[in-house]
């Protein structure tokens, strides 16, 4: 039955769309086909330019295909290793701050999710507050020095760690699990622990899926509160160590090896830089993002 | 003796529902610690804004100084400027910014589903999921004084031109470069509203020989315009945040009389030039304040214009 609605719905809302070939489908095809290649050719030539040589970007700052392919700033920046150790620190708090996130954020979307118990309007009001006031960033810098968090990667991981928008999501989800599932369990003596790990989140995996890609991008994301706790540079997370190379008028090659120096060109390593930083990001992407579009569909307006 | 004996089974009967639920407390409590340190704890410490702070003797131990700070932040002509710019910058974003992700949504619904749509959305929606750190990173690349525009123009003969630092066009840089990152997400929750709609609509509004056009605004729009207005309301009490990722990492001293948002000022005077935490924590509070109140009044008007009772979160 549903099936055959599907069916007619999918016709009738092909037949609106178009009949044959008609100049307004034409025009807004192309506008979108425009904006798609605005947004996509940045990205396109910042790869090329981490490709080329030093004398070809400036023959041809915009490329569509490059003529020689090198790999000199990828070594450039790889004997430098800073990004090595971005990556080590932003993977340790992807590792870490993920599951962190996951855990604080669905158990208390798990007991916000309940039926009324005593003092349930306060915690809820408690946590809502956080939406609207918030003590900013100089108090939680303090509050990161009197805890002797200040240089450790633990600040960042904690201080991230339930997010309320999130929270309303998985709350509404838990919501919607037909309550005679729980009631069955109850009957046969499991609690609220029992119900939520072994009942509850397996039923929510569509949901768990989203937020964990949902937090995976925050983490890997992370740069601000990096660099505001970790004055200690060899810390930092990958989008740091990036906006620390991009940041420099002119890369000083003069410790390089003289083979690469000739070879290497600032802007060069600087988009090497970008593609090592946003490539996990560019791979994934296009696999998870029916995930994410979920997301949006479940919460309703997120900003 | 009769209502004591009622208030004492009260307390009993709520010691009662409080044991029964125990293990829901036990899960709230990891989220609650987190809210108490992270949340509340930075809360208490907004109380160095009525102080005069020094790091010897802490939060505690600092001397009160009444308004002090913030008679000092409203003779600032700095926090004046910065104030300014957000609002500026905030009005200028709902102005020209918001309504591109709604026409965004109406043009992607009349494509034909199949996998160039599908592309082009994922194309659209991607440079969301980066930080602007990324994003401005290829954007100082392309616009900077030996940027790949500047590259080109050279070669074509024309003078270099510092798009970046030229403060008649930062702010339009800002809304352009924002709506390039955040158009084609913004635009996916209109698109659910959309995909919502009965196709039964569409269909009768075509036996009755509507155009295309026609379709959008008398169907499409209106089932839509619900969830823009809430996005609106959104917005407007979202003006004090005028997009600091974005403006930390895309600005420089040359533009900043017009891109020194409260934030970016906020955390300069913190980090950069100073230490007098009192006066920036004032100016921090002042925001959040204002913040706080714009956010309360237009989640009201947004439970009475929705009729829901959930307002906006």
């Amino acid at each position: 039955m549903s099936s055959l609605k599907n069916t007619i719905a999918f016709k009738t809302s092909k037949s609106h769309v178009r009949k044959k070939w008609d100049l307004s489908y034409f025009v807004i095809t192309l506008i979108l086909t425009l904006f798609g290649i605005a947004v996509f050719y940045p990205f396109y030539n910042a790869v090329l330019i981490s490709l080329v040589t030093s004398k070809e970007y400036i023959q041809t700052p915009f490329m569509l295909f490059p003529k020689h392919i090198t790999l000199d700033a990828y070594r450039y920046l790889f004997e430098d290793g800073s990004i090595f150790w971005g990556y080590r620190s932003t993977l340790t708090i992807v590792l870490f701050g993920v599951p962190y996130n996951l855990l604080l954020t669905s158990m208390v979307a798990y007991a916000m999710s309940r039926p009324a118990f005593p003092g349930k309007k306060f915690f809820n009001a408690m946590i809502i507050l956080t939406m609207y006031f918030s003590g900013g960033i100089i108090p939680t810098y303090l509050l990161m020095r009197s805890l002797s968090l200040l240089n450790s990667l633990a600040s960042v991981i904690l201080v991230y760690g339930v997010n309320t928008y999130n929270m309303i999501i998985m709350r509404n989800f838990f919501r919607s699990i037909p309550a005679a599932i729980e009631e069955s369990a109850r009957i046969d003596g499991a609690n609220d622990l029992v119900i939520l790990f072994r009942i509850v989140l397996p039923l929510s995996k569509p949901i768990m899926a989203t937020m964990l890609l949902f937090f995976t991008v925050d983490r890997w994301n992370e740069w601000f509160n990096a660099m505001v706790f970790l004055r200690d540079n060899n810390q930092w997370p990958l989008q740091l160590v990036l906006r620390s190379i991009v940041n420099q008028p002119m890369i000083d090659f003069s410790v390089t090896t003289s083979a690469l120096k000739n070879a290497v060109f600032s802007d060069g390593v600087k988009m090497a830089a970008v593609v090592v930083t946003m490539l996990p990001v560019m791979l994934v992407y296009p696999f998870v993002q029916k995930h994410f579009m979920k997301g949006i569909m479940l919460g309703g307006v997120k900003a | 003796m009769a209502k004591q004996t009622k208030t004492l089974s009260a307390r009993r009967s709520l010691w009662k529902e409080i044991l029964r639920n125990k293990y829901i407390y036990l899960i709230l409590l990891p989220g609650l610690i987190y809210y108490i340190i992270f949340a509340y704890g930075p809360m208490y410490g907004l109380t160095i804004a009525f102080k005069d702070y020094n790091v010897r003797e802490g939060i505690l131990g600092s001397p009160w100084n009444g308004i002090d700070n913030f008679v000092r932040i409203f003779r600032d002509y700095e926090f004046y400027l910065a104030l300014k710019n957000t609002l500026i910058i905030s009005f200028s974003r709902i102005l020209f910014q918001f309504p591109v992700p709604i026409i965004l949504a109406l043009l992607l619904n009349e494509l034909k589903e199949g996998i160039y749509k599908k592309t082009l959305q994922t194309v659209l929606t991607f440079p969301n999921f980066l930080s602007w750190v990324v994003v401005s990173s290829i954007l100082i690349n392309l616009l900077s004084n030996g940027g790949a525009i500047n590259n080109l123009l050279n070669l074509m003969g024309f003078p270099r031109q510092d798009f970046l630092a030229n403060s008649q066009i930062f702010r339009p840089l800002l809304y352009i470069t924002d709506i390039w990152k955040s158009a084609g997400w913004g635009s996916i929750i209109y698109l659910a509203a959309i995909s919502a709609i009965s196709p039964d609509l569409y269909e009768a509004a075509t036996i009755d020989g509507a155009g295309k056009f026609q379709k959008m605004i008398s169907i499409t729009w209106p089932s839509i315009r619900p969830t823009v207005v809430v996005m609106l309301i959104l917005s407007v009490g979202g003006v004090m945040n005028a997009g600091f990722d974005q403006i930390f990492n895309m600005e420089n001293p040359a533009v900043r009389p017009v891109s020194d948002i409260l934030d970016t000022y906020i955390y300069r005077i913190t980090f950069n030039t100073g230490t007098d935490f009192g006066f920036s924590t004032g100016v921090g509070l002042f925001k959040s304040l204002i913040n706080f109140i714009l956010l309360v009044t237009f989640d009201k008007i947004s439970r009475i214009i929705s009729g829901h009772t959930n307002g906006i979160f």
